[in-house]
């Protein structure tokens, strides 16, 4: 089988090297890219979203929460930068739940938060509703 | 020749000095540990941010920012000297200073030296122009404080008040090894031997999304302050690491100091013994006679 391999990588932890893929979905700003073996060379931005690895007959399949960020695809390896990133398995459904009213009662507030603030407090809702999803995959 | 009691003051003094620097071992090993983690799993971003800046700045034409931009005519630079605040670990810090020295001797560049960590700065201080001394509430800075100095350089760099930020720290390889290190931040651009291996390994173009331009917009100061952070990093873990086989190598020498002193108060007391029993034998002798 025709594989390649992918590095996820963030500011303070290396998530994972090297992983064996025959597929992959990644979330960019445009919308998700899935990328096969021999893709074309390409440089994008990473949005807040679920990053999933197929890992074909012989690996096993992993997904990732990641937000913001930069994906890059050379020949037959990909790497993604991503600022935060976390294994589906490793997320906490109370935890994201707690974080996504804590973000929404601030951005109620939004009159008077600097625009840096907003964009934060609305990319941390953002993340929290995805954690959520997947949480509730999860749990069924 | 020293009498008894003397070396018996000395050994207890020579047995306090093991127990500080055992004590100050096993704290650095702790913090070794932590320092290692975390630069550890922090060199991988920060390189690969690094490559792809690079790369596609070379590969994109016509694109300009402030942080790319060299400027030859500009003779002024800043050195930001990242030591430790403390002593006691080894060559760490006289190493930076003779690097630091050597690379000012070398530059015909005018350059202005800014400070994180005082060590280096007592050292060299009479020798370089001052720019900043910068301080932390922590011995550990956090991302933020650092991100607050590389934007303050950043911003002098851009505003053409100086033509090329350098960066003087310890890279950090094992627990025993650093390499003391000069490194330029800015400009951010590629070596002419490097920007022809660029042109050889990738002899296409990539596909963007968005624009290389807008990429490059929001890579570009990001990479920049993640530079500075890893440097830092890599100091504190190379800190503790020359601190730790410093105070190991004083272990072994207090321990060898402290049997040396022992033998030779043990040779004294049997030599004081033998001679009063020789005294005491000569005098019953005598006695006898």
């Amino acid at each position: 089988m025709n594989h390649f391999t992918v590095d996820v990588l963030t500011p303070n932890k290396v998530i994972a090297r090297d992983i064996p893929c025959e597929s992959l979905l990644i979330p960019t700003v445009r919308g998700q890219i899935n990328v096969l073996p021999d893709h074309t060379h390409i440089v994008t931005r990473l949005s807040t979203g679920h990053l999933t690895i197929f890992g074909g007959a012989d690996d096993a399949d992993k997904s990732f929460t990641v937000s913001y960020g930069l994906c890059k695809v050379v020949g037959n390896k990909v790497s993604i930068l991503a600022n935060t990133c976390e294994e589906d398995r490793e997320i906490d459904a109370i935890r994201a739940q707690e974080a996504l009213d804590n973000a929404n009662e601030v951005l109620k507030g939004s009159d008077n938060l600097s625009d840096e603030d907003i964009v934060k407090y609305q990319r941390k809702a953002e993340r929290a509703q995805i954690r959520l999803q997947i949480a509730k995959r999860f749990s069924k | 020749m020293a009498n008894i009691k003397e070396l018996k003051k000395k050994i207890k003094s020579t047995k306090g000095t093991l127990k500080i620097t055992s004590a100050m071992k096993l704290v650095s090993a702790a913090k070794l540990a932590k320092a290692q983690q975390a630069i550890q799993s922090s060199r991988p971003y920060a390189g690969e941010l690094e490559d792809t800046i690079k790369t596609i700045s070379a590969l994109v034409e016509n694109y300009s920012h402030q942080y790319l931009n060299e400027n030859k005519e500009n003779k002024r630079a800043a050195l930001l000297v990242i030591s430790a605040n403390k002593g006691l670990c080894g060559g760490y810090n006289s190493q930076l200073a003779k690097e630091v020295k050597k690379f000012l001797a070398n530059t015909d560049m005018d350059v202005k030296t800014y400070f994180i960590g005082k060590k280096v700065r007592e050292l060299i201080l009479s020798d370089v122009n001052e720019g900043k001394f910068y301080e932390f509430e922590k011995v550990e800075p956090s991302y933020l404080e650092i991100q607050g100095v590389a934007k303050e350089l950043g911003d002098l760099f851009s505003s053409g008040e100086f033509g090329k930020v350098y960066i003087a720290y310890n890279v950090f390889k094992s627990a025993i090894e650093f390499v003391p290190t000069v490194k330029t931040a800015l400009p951010m651009t590629l070596e002419e031997e490097e920007l022809k291996k660029v042109e050889e390994d990738f002899p296409f173009d990539f596909k963007y999304d968005p624009s290389p331009e807008a990429l490059l917009d929001t890579l570009i100061p990001e990479a920049y302050m993640s530079t500075v952070y890893t440097c830092v990093l890599d100091g504190l873990a190379a800190e503790h690491g020359s601190r730790m086989s410093a105070m190991d190598s004083a272990v072994s020498n207090c321990k060898d100091a402290i049997r040396t002193q022992t033998l030779k108060m043990n040779k004294l007391r049997q030599a004081a013994i033998t001679t009063e029993l020789i005294e005491v034998v000569s005098g019953a002798e005598s006695l006898k006679g």
